[in-house]
């Protein structure tokens, strides 16, 4: 019923952990980029904005210096003006002091003017390339009156960009490593905790795995996470409509049973009365009717044994009782229809005590049996019946001389319902009913054919 | 058949010269170094660095100051390069050449062990720092006091007028680039700098262009103080035996740094890289130290005008000109106009020079 034979497919199935991790080290990775963006465009900001105080300071204590001298501009460059950019240790350094005509008064006479307007006396920040390199300028302008005529001179200051790139490049790795780090950490963290938030589900489904195929009932719902409960819960729900119904159909077809059997009974009677008195053509067809009634009977006989079974399976009332009693009690229900037979029961033990339910595992014994008896029987052979001790628990293994049993119910003992072969089969349910009994009990069992002929059903079920 | 054998034979010495000089793996040739410094005080130096690569051979160009400069950029800016190394004591501009990008880097564990203010940019190194001193005539100041500081120096000037007439001696800073950085230096880090140039100005003080006339005027007795003079010069005279005497000013004694740098196409760059790193090396500081009578750069360095010898001996601080962009604020056109004039001035004008035959 539940997928027994599955877990191969299961390992293919994409795990919700390896998604999750999968997932969210994609958005990371999203992330970091944009993060480095991010980081390294603030970086480089910040960077700026630290030395453009620096470069702009310089511009402003040369403008400081600008005066108008026999109608020339004159500027006294401060020593400080260039020194104080040596705080950016390795960068080169560029000035230029240009009079309103846009001619250099003194300084680099080529350097790159500013795009756009500038006739403010604020400072003007701009990135151009200059003697192979890119050089970050400020311009800052002074309205000086020359000449009845008042004009602006531009002090415009440069510095190449290697302090600024070394800090903002530090900037951005201070930033991103601590990021960079919490991204793992998270990653680990949702490794761990999605590992514990499935652990019930892979405890459910091994308890499932573990389970008799007849087990319907619910699973425990108090260890469940609050997400699954619903999944649980419908599942549950539906185990129980299940079972609900097939409790009612084994009920209906025990009581079918149990109501033919009573005419069953009287009719077989009334079949042997009519038997001693009927002619010689008669009389065959009423041995045919006689058998088809001995079949029906035990048709009916094995319908109430496996509802039994499959009932007390849900409640199995395990205890500890002799299994050596328990076959010799078999026999003896299995005897009205086997008194013409050569069974023989052999055991070296004096006891074998195992745990279970009596009556299935009698009922079990007595279905292996009379499957014996039934298929195995022929004038020349015996029924073996041999109970031993083997590993933790007792062998019973019942051997006969019969044709042996198709291979496709060696695979598969448990089907019900297979059309028998042999001409006097049953109905199929008989070996159905061992399997039944030795699962619920957590044994085995074997079925072979001798190359020589006959067939060899072992039940192997542990000790207590 | 012969021409076109002598053609290939061209050919292939061509190719094998062009692929030579385009990837120069293994330092060899010649190279070039254009130097401010005598020769016969670097001669120790190639001697020890030729023992050292017998494949490279030094080509020594003892140029001064200010034609250096020009000549480097001239050509450079006609794109025939000669120089390798350039070495000048003249800072200012070696580092204007070095921030105008003439330069290239020159990475190594030794460059890193200069002290801060003797590099910049990987590209620019001081090699040797010297004290720039006060040098007297011991027996012109017979029974007097020697002035120790600048303050000294000028208080000594007012109080003994007849002393101190036309005898006092200092470069001319409008045509020596190492005197021009020492007055700016001055200008810079002296309070009492306008009080000592007005001093001596009236003084009516001799003006030299060459350092060894400077020194000759000193030991003959024509002069009595030459101010701003390389210690190196005036220790190298006193071995010698010349009645002079080395003052370190007491206020701050600078020190001035001899800057070498390799040029961005140097047309040797691998055998540049070569000379560089032995003139940064503790071998090759120690033969400047020991043998060619400069201080090392590299505080490892002691020899007998090392850092030690001279704090021992002076009172002063001693204040090495740092390698930085603030060295190019004197060569500002209108700065140096303006520092020129006021110098002028107060000499009395460039007209009194002690001697004008000898370099320009």
């Amino acid at each position: 019923m539940w997928p027994m034979r599955q877990s191969p497919r299961m390992a293919e199935s994409p795990s919700i952990r390896g998604r999750l991790i999968w997932h969210m080290g994609l958005s990371f990775a999203a992330g970091m980029v944009a993060l480095y963006w991010a980081a390294s465009a603030y970086a480089t900001y910040a960077a700026d904005s630290s030395y453009d105080r620096l470069l702009a300071g310089s511009a402003a204590s040369i403008a400081e210096t600008l005066s108008i001298t026999e109608n020339q501009i004159s500027v006294d460059i401060p020593y400080a003006a260039l020194d104080m950019l040596s705080a950016a240790r390795n960068d080169r350094v560029f000035y230029r002091v240009s009079g309103p005509d846009g001619h250099a008064v003194t300084g680099y006479g080529d350097l790159p003017d500013l795009q756009g307007p500038s006739t403010d006396d604020k400072s003007q920040f701009f990135d151009a390339r200059y003697r192979g390199e890119v050089v970050r300028f400020v311009v800052l302008g002074r309205e000086v009156r020359r000449g009845g005529r008042t004009g602006w001179v531009k002090v415009q200051v440069g510095q190449t960009r290697e302090a600024r790139a070394a800090l903002a490049a530090a900037l951005t790795f201070r930033a991103l490593v601590p990021i960079l780090l919490l991204t793992l950490l998270a990653a680990l963290v949702v490794w761990i905790t999605v590992g514990r938030a499935v652990r019930p589900l892979e405890r459910i489904g091994r308890e499932l795995h573990r389970r008799q195929p007849s087990d319907l009932s619910p699973i425990d719902e108090d260890q469940v996470p609050a997400e699954i409960a619903p999944l649980i819960g419908a599942m549950n729900q539906f185990m129980g409509r299940l079972d609900g119904n097939i409790s009612l159909l084994r009920m209906f077809i025990a009581n079918v049973a149990h109501q033919l059997r009573t005419p069953l009974t009287a009719l077989m009677v009334q079949l042997r009365l009519a038997e001693a008195d009927a002619s010689k053509t008669t009389r065959s067809s009423l041995l045919a009717a006689n058998q088809s009634g001995e079949r029906l009977a035990r048709l009916l006989d094995q319908l109430l044994g496996d509802a039994m079974v499959m009932h007390r399976a849900d409640q199995p009332q395990f205890a500890s009782f002799d299994l050596r009693k328990a076959v010799e009690q078999s026999l003896q229900l299995a005897a009205p229809t086997v008194w013409h037979s050569d069974v023989r029961f052999t055991s070296e033990l004096a006891e074998a005590r195992v745990a279970g339910d009596e009556a299935m595992v009698t009922e079990a014994i007595k279905n292996l049996v009379h499957n014996a008896l039934t298929h195995g029987d022929r004038p020349e052979g015996a029924i073996e019946i041999h109970l031993a001790r083997e590993a933790d628990g007792f062998c019973l293994s019942v051997s006969d001389s019969g044709p042996g049993i198709p291979a496709e119910i060696i695979a598969d003992p448990g089907s019900r319902f297979k059309p028998s072969h042999s001409p006097r089969g049953g109905a199929g349910l008989g070996l159905a009913i061992v399997t039944q009994v030795v699962e619920s009990h957590r044994g085995r069992l074997m079925l072979e054919n001798h190359a020589e002929g006959g067939t060899r059903a072992t039940m192997w079920l542990p000790a207590r | 058949m012969r021409v076109l054998a002598f053609l290939l034979l061209l050919a292939g010495m061509q190719l094998a010269a062009c692929s030579s000089s385009e990837q120069p793996d293994r330092p060899d040739g010649t190279v070039t170094v254009y130097s401010t410094t005598d020769r016969a005080v670097f001669e120790p130096v190639i001697k020890d660095f030729e023992r050292l690569h017998p494949e490279i051979s030094l080509n020594y160009v003892e140029l001064d100051a200010r034609p250096l400069y020009e000549r480097f950029v001239a050509e450079a800016g006609a794109d025939r390069n000669q120089a390798d190394i350039l070495l000048s004591s003249a800072m200012d501009l070696q580092v204007k050449l070095v921030n105008d990008g003439y330069a290239q880097p020159h990475r190594s564990s030794d460059a890193a062990l200069l002290p801060s203010w003797a590099r910049w940019r990987d590209e620019i190194f001081g090699l040797t720092f010297e004290p720039v001193v006060m040098v007297i005539n011991r027996d012109a100041f017979a029974g007097r006091t020697v002035p120790k500081s600048r303050l000294d120096l000028a208080q000594s000037i007012r109080q003994d007028h007849a002393f101190w007439q036309g005898r006092l001696g200092t470069y001319d800073i409008a045509s020596s680039s190492v005197g021009y950085l020492l007055a700016a230096q001055d200008a810079r880090l002296s309070g009492e700098y306008g009080t000592l140039l007005e001093a001596m100005g009236r003084s009516r003080p001799r003006i030299y262009q060459n350092l060894s006339t400077l020194l000759n005027d000193i030991e003959s007795g024509r002069i009595a103080l030459g101010y701003n003079v390389l210690g190196s010069y005036a220790k190298r005279r006193i071995s010698a035996g010349a009645r002079l005497s080395v003052v370190y000013p007491e206020d701050y004694t600078l020190a001035v740094v001899r800057a070498a740098f390799i040029a961005r196409k140097a047309p040797n760059s691998a055998g540049a890289h070569a000379f560089m790193e032995y003139l940064l090396s503790l071998r090759g500081q120690r033969t400047l130290a020991t043998q060619s009578d400069l201080s090392a750069a590299r505080e490892e360095i002691g020899g007998p005008y090392g850092r030690l010898g001279i704090s021992g001996s002076a009172t002063g601080p001693l204040r090495p000109i740092p390698i930085g962009p603030g060295l190019m604020t004197y060569l500002d056109r209108q700065k140096r106009e303006r520092f020129l004039r006021n110098w002028q001035n107060a000499m009395g004008g460039p007209a009194r020079q002690g001697n004008d035959s000898l370099h320009p």
